[in-house]
């Protein structure tokens, strides 16, 4: 008898010490998971996530807006158009080859054949491998933001991702739709390495052992990634304790998960605008400059924050958020259903007409309800809306093929700057340098690209702020998009994640690398 | 005036009487259905018309909790008036219930006398059909033909032919419960005198399956339909409600049950409580008034 409960007792011990000493995961519920393995399959907010997950920046946004030191260890200008990147020593792939500046020279060349990623880099050369751990950006103009977009050269391991795979087809290739090697294959420097994925079920990141960053505080060993698309059942499994994090934590919920006793609320106020786009080359109607103004005077914004938003979010009456350059204080938000009704009078469209709308439905916070109410606040004046609402998986591409007359986009800038809302939504699309990528509006107007191809080439501050302010007054008076607002950033994690808002910021990408867990 | 003199007289109007359990869900099926089907003239709004409806009223709570709302049971987040919207709903869910219904009936029907009548190999290749239909789930006949019809019929159409589709899904996903209930009949019938008198005078065998044998195998159906009706309305909630059925500007209960889901648990209960409610009480008195007529139709318990 004693000796049976010696034994209990040393079992239950081991248990204990077992449980003490276990990993720590943690476990992750986000609206959606990455669409690929492949960092350039497409410009996007989750897939920058998953980029910060898996990968390393040669530089990263700190909190106070200047530039974190990760990849590379220091930076100097040697001429107008070359930067020096010194890289950090000893930094080894998931793969176990070596980091080295040929890894960065071969990413950069890769980025400029992505198409979504070719306009961003489009003013940057060849890079020139100097040494090993030396490399020099160029840039065929002088350029004010090359370190913001060394935040977007995250590299990639060049020896693992070079030849052929099986099928034949080199495995640098960039797919958008269909099978690829990078789809399900990554090397990146970063604090986590895939180690389990099912698309649209579950992605495992395990903590990478050779991770260069020995003095980060980091300790979760495992992130366990859950995509839950349903609003409330994501903060149902917070609540009860399935999940450890959420993102985003849907605005009904706010107050019930900021008041809960085992869980934090981290909010900021967001930059990512959200609008819609009217295709004026598949509706004759939207090239007539009256009837989109009707459609911006028709949509009530600020009644969508208010209500759909439960005010967390910023109306907007353009792209530029309060602080950017371009932001134009005295561009105001319009709503008047009287001038709208007059404005299609006058356009002769009094009778009104059909159209087509697209939505996702799990990409923007609370996307496909703001999709509706839009779509009743046109019927008012007589436009009538097909409205279809998809998980995003599948929006990009039927966003990509402008299936529908009206299609929702929400855009952050990737440079923290004005002049990359106008380059990517609304310059004149272009297949060849890759401006106007997410135009799917086709507004396209020679003088507002020419101006801000100017402002990208002044480096006189005020007149550059000036001339990107006068850009947002066009888009404004020739209504060139329907404008929503600012979506504010939401995340909620446990009372046990020491630095929860440390790792987080307004980009809205984590540095799960970072995060303390007790 | 002759055939309401008979029913008057009947055993089926006197049984029905002496049951309150059968008189009271009578009166509620006919209340639902009638306020359904009048929607236009008693809703307070036309929830399907996007011009009536106003985002600054979405989530006002009914009329007895909040006093400033002129919505005697609330809204949802899209500001739709909930009690128009369940009289709308309502009328959906009962038009796809005895729409499905009708087509399966028709379909099973054929099928099954066919099949009874006829016998041997025509007899065993439809009863395998009907096994084959068996094993696919209604949902996912539902995922298939949905993804075909919105591949032809390109994004916004789904909207107009939501209805009709959802007939046709449910109509073809459950007939063979009624083919294989009308075979069962047809078998015990067709060896009965009465049959073979007919055969005898030499009607052809048209004639003997319609206008003989169908008649006395009609029991069955009659139970059968009353619960296949509950069953489809709520094929059709289900389906709503996890995307694959009416679309969200279109509410039917199954819809709007769904799109009051996420408020639940923050404060707007309403959106999901009241047309989930009347959906129980429709199928639930269904399902009452068939096992009445169940009770009333099986000469076992007839005496008793």
């Amino acid at each position: 008898m004693k000796r049976l409960l010696l034994a209990c007792l040393c079992a239950a011990m081991l248990c204990g010490f077992a449980g003490a000493a276990h990993a720590k995961t943690l476990k992750m519920a986000l609206d959606a998971d990455p669409v690929s393995l492949d960092p350039h399959v497409q410009l996007s907010g989750g897939m920058l996530q998953y980029s910060h997950i898996c990968f390393d920046p040669l530089v990263r946004w700190a909190k106070d807006g200047s530039f974190e030191p990760r990849l590379a260890v220091s930076w100097e200008q040697i001429d107008p158009l070359t930067t020096r990147f010194h890289l950090r020593e000893g930094v080894k792939f998931h793969s176990g080859n070596a980091f080295t500046a040929k890894d960065v020279a071969w990413t950069l060349e890769r980025l400029k054949q992505s198409q979504d990623y070719k306009f961003l880099f489009e003013l940057f050369g060849p890079a020139k491998v100097v040494d090993d751990l030396t490399v020099d950006i160029v840039t065929t103009k002088p350029y004010g933001l090359v370190l913001a977009m060394a935040t977007y050269i995250f590299p990639m391991d060049s020896a693992f991702y070079s030849g052929m795979d099986d099928s034949g087809q080199p495995k640098d290739a960039i797919v958008k739709t269909g099978p690829s090697f990078a789809l399900t294959n990554e090397s990146g420097t970063g604090p986590f390495a895939v180690t389990y994925r099912e698309q649209g079920v579950k992605t495992v990141f395990t903590r990478f052992k050779d991770y260069w960053d020995t003095k980060s505080p980091g300790n979760v060993d495992e992130i366990v990634l859950t995509p839950i698309k349903e609003e409330a059942t994501r903060v149902a499994a917070l609540l009860s304790g399935d999940v450890d994090f959420i993102s985003p934590v849907p605005p009904q919920d706010l107050e019930r998960v900021g008041a809960h006793k085992d869980v934090q609320l981290v909010t900021m106020s967001g930059t990512r605008v959200i609008t819609f786009q009217l295709n004026q080359k598949r509706r004759p109607e939207f090239a007539d400059k009256r009837v989109r103004m009707a459609v911006e005077y028709a949509v009530n914004n600020a009644g969508i924050v208010d209500k759909i938003m439960k005010g967390f979010a910023t109306v907007a009456a353009q792209q530029s958020p309060a602080g950017y350059a371009g932001h134009n204080p005295e561009l105001a938000p319009r709503f008047d259903l009287d001038k709208a009704k007059a404005l299609m009078k006058e356009a002769g469209y009094e009778k009104g007409f059909t159209v087509t709308m697209i939505a996702p439905n799990n990409r923007y916070v609370n996307d496909e309800k703001i999709a509706q109410a839009v779509a009743g606040m046109l019927a008012k004046i007589n436009i009538k809306v097909e409205l279809k609402t998809m998980p995003k998986a599948q929006y990009w591409d039927e966003f990509d093929a402008q299936v529908a007359d009206i299609q929702m986009i929400g855009w952050h800038s990737d440079t923290e700057d004005t002049a990359n809302f106008f380059e990517y939504l609304l310059m004149c699309p272009n297949k060849e340098t890759g401006s106007g990528q997410y135009n799917s509006g086709n507004y396209c107007n020679p003088e507002l690209d020419a101006l801000v191809i100017a402002a990208n080439a002044e480096f006189d501050t005020a007149k550059r702020t000036a001339m990107l302010q006068q850009a947002e007054k066009m888009a404004y008076d020739d209504a060139a998009f329907v404008n929503l607002h600012w979506q504010n950033n939401s995340w909620a994690g446990r009372k046990n994640h020491k630095n929860l808002e440390h790792i987080l910021n307004v980009m809205d990408f984590p540095y799960f690398g970072d995060l303390v867990v007790e | 005036m002759a055939l309401l003199a008979r029913l008057r007289e009947s055993y089926l109007l006197h049984s029905f009487l002496r049951d309150p359990v059968a008189v009271g869900s009578f009166i509620v099926v006919v209340l639902l259905v009638t306020a359904g089907f009048l929607a236009p003239v008693l809703a307070p709004m036309n929830p399907y018309d996007p011009a009536q409806i106003d985002v600054m009223d979405s989530e006002l709570a009914p009329a007895w909790i909040d006093q400033d709302s002129s919505f005697l049971l609330g809204t949802d987040s899209q500001g739709r008036d909930i009690l128009s919207t369940i009289l709308y709903g309502t009328r959906v869910s009962v038009l796809i219930g005895l729409g499905a219904v009708a087509l399966q009936a028709a379909l099973g029907i054929g099928i099954g006398l066919i099949s009874g009548y006829a016998g041997g190999r025509v007899d065993a290749v439809l009863m395998r059909v009907a096994d084959v239909q068996l094993s696919f789930s209604t949902y996912m006949v539902a995922i298939f033909l949905g993804a075909i019809f919105q591949a032809t019929f390109g994004v916004g159409r789904y909207e107009q032919i939501a209805v009709p589709f959802l007939i046709a899904v449910i109509g073809l996903a459950e007939w063979p419960q009624y083919a294989r209930t009308v075979r069962a009949s047809v078998l015990a019938e067709k060896k009965k005198e009465y049959v073979e008198a007919a055969r005898v005078i030499g009607l052809p065998s048209g004639r003997i399956m319609w206008r003989h044998i169908l008649p006395n195998t009609m029991t069955p159906v009659m139970v059968i339909s009353t619960v296949q009706v509950a069953n489809a309305i709520m094929s059709e909630a289900a389906l709503s409600f996890i995307g694959l059925g009416m679309p969200v500007t279109k509410p039917s209960l199954g819809s709007l049950i769904k799109s009051g889901f996420e408020y639940i648990f923050s404060g707007a209960w309403w959106i999901t409580l009241f047309p989930g409610v009347v959906l129980v009480l429709l199928i639930l008195t269904i399902n009452l008034l068939g096992d009445w007529m169940r009770d009333f139709l099986n000469p076992k318990l007839y005496k008793s």
